[in-house]
Order: structure tokens, then sequence, then C-alpha cells
């Protein structure tokens, strides 16, 4: 981005879309956080903003992940809930269970948000253990001889 | 005829009793192994294996929801059972010969089965001609009618075939299984196969399978759902699964696309996703994905 260096204000209002993240003191201090992997910080940039403008999270900050070598981030759904560890990684990214595990070691709820080349974010919830899932809903009802008859009657 | 069902009862517990220290006779087919006798399905069942039915029902053809014998274990069932000193391959007998003496018996039956029939279907035909012959000349004297009666009915007994394909056949239902084994102890003597190179994804298979196993949930094959097994809090079939448990070695590297492909599905479906990687001092570990509700 080589047009930041231009002195004429037209070229600088053209300019602003692509440099706004580069000058964004989150994204500086993000880089300032010594990952090396570029691609890495921008994405957790684009969730930051997602979580901080679109879903209005709270105290979201950022820390660098020692075993991976990414920037995770810290925050809370509201004032009083309980903090997230989120995990924001490109979505053509592989990952191992250990640095899952290495994640989820931090102790806090984890959320892996895999985002793609046109910015589209997705949250995954990931708990150690076995978590049951929730039971279907009711009210029941024993359909009895019913269904069977219906499907007779459709043949 | 009267079977009290109190005894069948009684009878059946000493059976689950014995059936801990029982061992199970597989008959292994290549190298898919395979359970064709009744008690060993029962053991098999009672010590928390499911597998897989195989086989088709006589009275029930072209259908996949209720399958008959033989059942198919899974790997992962086969080693546990092996294991634990529960399972042992029965001797392959010698195919060609049970072949032909099947062959021999079942022509010979249905041989006899034949010349019985062609007897009832020849009085058969008797009695019709004798009852169309005296209901039509009803009206005419007696002598005339009674000669053409007796020429007719000897032509009858001189032309008549009973065609084959009008042969009723009987199938034998309860048969144990391609070779009928006797209950002689002699396969407990035999030799272990030694048919798949162990790789780190199926040790992983394996050491998630006994876990799951050992905290008492009931697994199969997950092929439907893209995962490795289907764990079940009790038997399958008084429950749903719980979750999809897929089976990975701690650094191996997967796609998140194929993370975000498995999750979303065991969403779709109700059950939880788990990663499974057994660590290299013992337990192994777990990691429930689920759906973060943030659209």
């Amino acid at each position: 981005m080589s047009g930041a260096s231009d002195g004429a204000e037209g070229s600088a209002e053209k300019a602003a879309p692509a440099n706004w993240i580069l000058q964004h003191p989150t994204y500086q201090q993000m880089q300032q956080l010594q990952v090396e992997d570029s691609e890495q910080i921008y994405t957790a940039f684009l969730v930051y903003m997602d979580l901080t403008e679109v879903r209005r999270w709270k105290e979201v900050s950022c820390v660098r992940s020692p075993e991976l070598q990414v920037v995770l981030l810290e925050a809370r759904e509201k004032d009083g809930a309980p903090a997230h560890t989120v995990l924001p990684l490109p979505v053509h990214r592989r990952l191992s269970h250990r640095s899952v595990r290495h994640v989820l070691d931090r102790g806090l709820p984890m959320l892996l948000c895999a985002v793609a080349s046109d910015s589209t974010l997705v949250y995954q919830r990931m708990t150690d253990g076995l978590v049951t899932p929730d039971p279907p809903v009711g009210p029941f009802e024993d359909l009895g001889r019913r269904q069977h008859r219906k499907r007779r009657q459709q043949r | 005829m009267e079977a009290p069902p109190c005894r069948q009862l009684g009878e059946l517990q000493p059976e689950q009793e014995r059936s801990s220290s029982a061992v199970v006779g597989l008959s292994l087919c290549d190298s898919a192994p395979l359970l064709w006798r009744i008690q060993d399905l029962k053991t098999v069942r009672s010590s928390g294996l499911v597998g897989a039915l195989l086989g088709a029902l006589p009275r029930t053809p072209r259908q996949n929801i209720r399958l008959g014998r033989p059942l198919l274990l899974l790997p992962e069932e086969e080693r546990l059972l092996r294991e634990r000193h529960s399972a042992a391959a029965l001797p392959a007998r010698n195919q060609d010969a049970v072949g032909t003496e099947l062959q021999q018996r079942y022509e010979e039956e249905e041989q006899r089965s034949y010349e019985e029939q062609s007897i009832l279907a020849l009085e058969d035909r008797r009695s019709a001609l004798l009852r169309a012959m005296t209901s039509s000349s009803g009206s005419e004297c007696g002598a005339g009618s009674d000669e053409a009666l007796q020429g007719r009915l000897l032509a009858l007994g001189q032309n008549f075939t009973f065609p084959r394909s009008a042969l009723a056949v009987q199938l034998s239902t309860a048969r144990a299984g391609l070779s009928h084994c006797q209950e002689a102890r002699a396969f407990l003597q035999a030799d272990w196969p030694i048919r798949e190179q162990d790789s780190p994804r199926r040790e992983a298979r394996y050491q998630v399978f006994r876990d799951l196993r050992g905290r008492g949930f009931f697994l199969t094959s997950a092929g439907k759902f893209g995962g490795d097994f289907l764990v079940y809090p009790g038997d399958p079939l008084r429950f749903h699964a719980h979750f999809i448990a897929v089976c990975l070695t701690l650094d191996e590297s997967i796609c998140m696309l194929d993370v975000l492909c498995v999750a979303r599905l065991g969403s779709n479906v109700k059950k939880t996703v788990l990663l499974c990687s057994p660590a290299p001092d013992g337990p192994v570990h777990y990691t429930s994905l689920q759906w973060s509700g943030m659209v």
C-alpha cells in the first residue's frame, strides 16, 4: 500500500478504505504481539471488529498464544458474563487437536472462529469433555398406527 | 403345546452369568469377523458390543430395516474381544467338501419331495376328473359311462407328468450358517491370523473405542454421519445416539472446513461432535463441538 505516502488529498481519500485497518490502534496493538503470521493478525482483526461493532461484546482484548503463535481474543458477551477465548483462523488453515487443547487449557470457554476470504465468520463452540446434546423438544405424541396408515394410503 | 414362560426366563439367567466368561467363535470371511451362532450373538450383546447384522431374512427380503445373521463385528470390537480372550477363530472347514455335501443332501430331499408331490397331484387330478364325469353323466345310464370313466382315468395315469416348475419348495430358515459348527472346544487352539497393519489412526480409533466402552457407552459405526463412531448412552435399541465421535491423533492436522462440516452436520441431527484423541500417557482427550448460537 504505497499510496499512503502521497501528499495529495484526493489520492489519500481513495486509499483510506484499505489503510484504515493498518492505522487502527487495535491492529497496531496486535502487530506488537510479536506474531509473525500477518494473515492471522488480519483475521483476528476482522473477528475483533465483529465482536465489538456488530455483536457489541464487552472487554474485548487480544493476547498472544505462545504455543500456537497466533493472536487470541478474550471477550465477554455482556457485563458479568463469563469471559471467552476466541481463536480466529482463516478457513483454509489446518488445525490440530493439540492446538485446540492448548487453547482450552487457558480455562475459559472457547470459540473457534473461521474466517473466509469474503469475511464470512462462523463461530463454533469447543468444550472439554463430553457435552450431552439438548434433548428433543416435546410435547411428544404417540402416532401409533396413524403414520403407517398414511403411508399405505399414499401408495 | 404349553411352554410355561417363567421356565424360559429361569433358563435365561444362568446363561447370562455364564456369558461373561463365554468364548465366542468367529467365522472369518476373508478378513471380516462374523458371528453365526445365536448364543454368540447374545453373549456379545450382553457385553455391550453391538456389531451389525448383515443377513437377509428369508421371510422379509428386499429391505434393509430388519436383517438377520451373521453379525459383522467392527475391527475395534474384534480386537477388544481378542484382548479379553473372549473370542477365537473357528477352524475353517474345507468349504468345497461342505458345499457338495449340502448340495447332495438338498438334491436328494428335493427329489423325494418331487415324487411325493407327483403322487398327490395325480390323485388330485383323478378325483377332479371323477367329479367332473359323474356330475356331467348323472342323467346317462351306468355301464357305458363307467367304461368311459375307467378309460379316461387310465389315460390320465399314463400321460400325467408333474411339471418340475410346479414343485413346492421348502426353504429351511433355521440354519446356523455357511459352515455349521460343532460344540467341540477345538477352536480354542486356533491361531489368530494377522490381517491388518497397524496405523496411527487405527490405533487412535481403538484407544477411543476402548475408553468409551469402558465408560459404559455403546458404539456403532458412524458411516452415515461422517464420523468414526456413534456413541449411545445405552443399548441402541433404547436410545438415540448422543455423540458422533471423530478419532484423530493429537498432532494430526485437519482442515477447518472439515471441522465446520462435521460440526454443522452434528447440529442438524441433534448430536454433539466429539473430537477424540488418545494422549501418549494414557487418558483420552475429548473436545465437544457445538453450534455457538451466534448467527
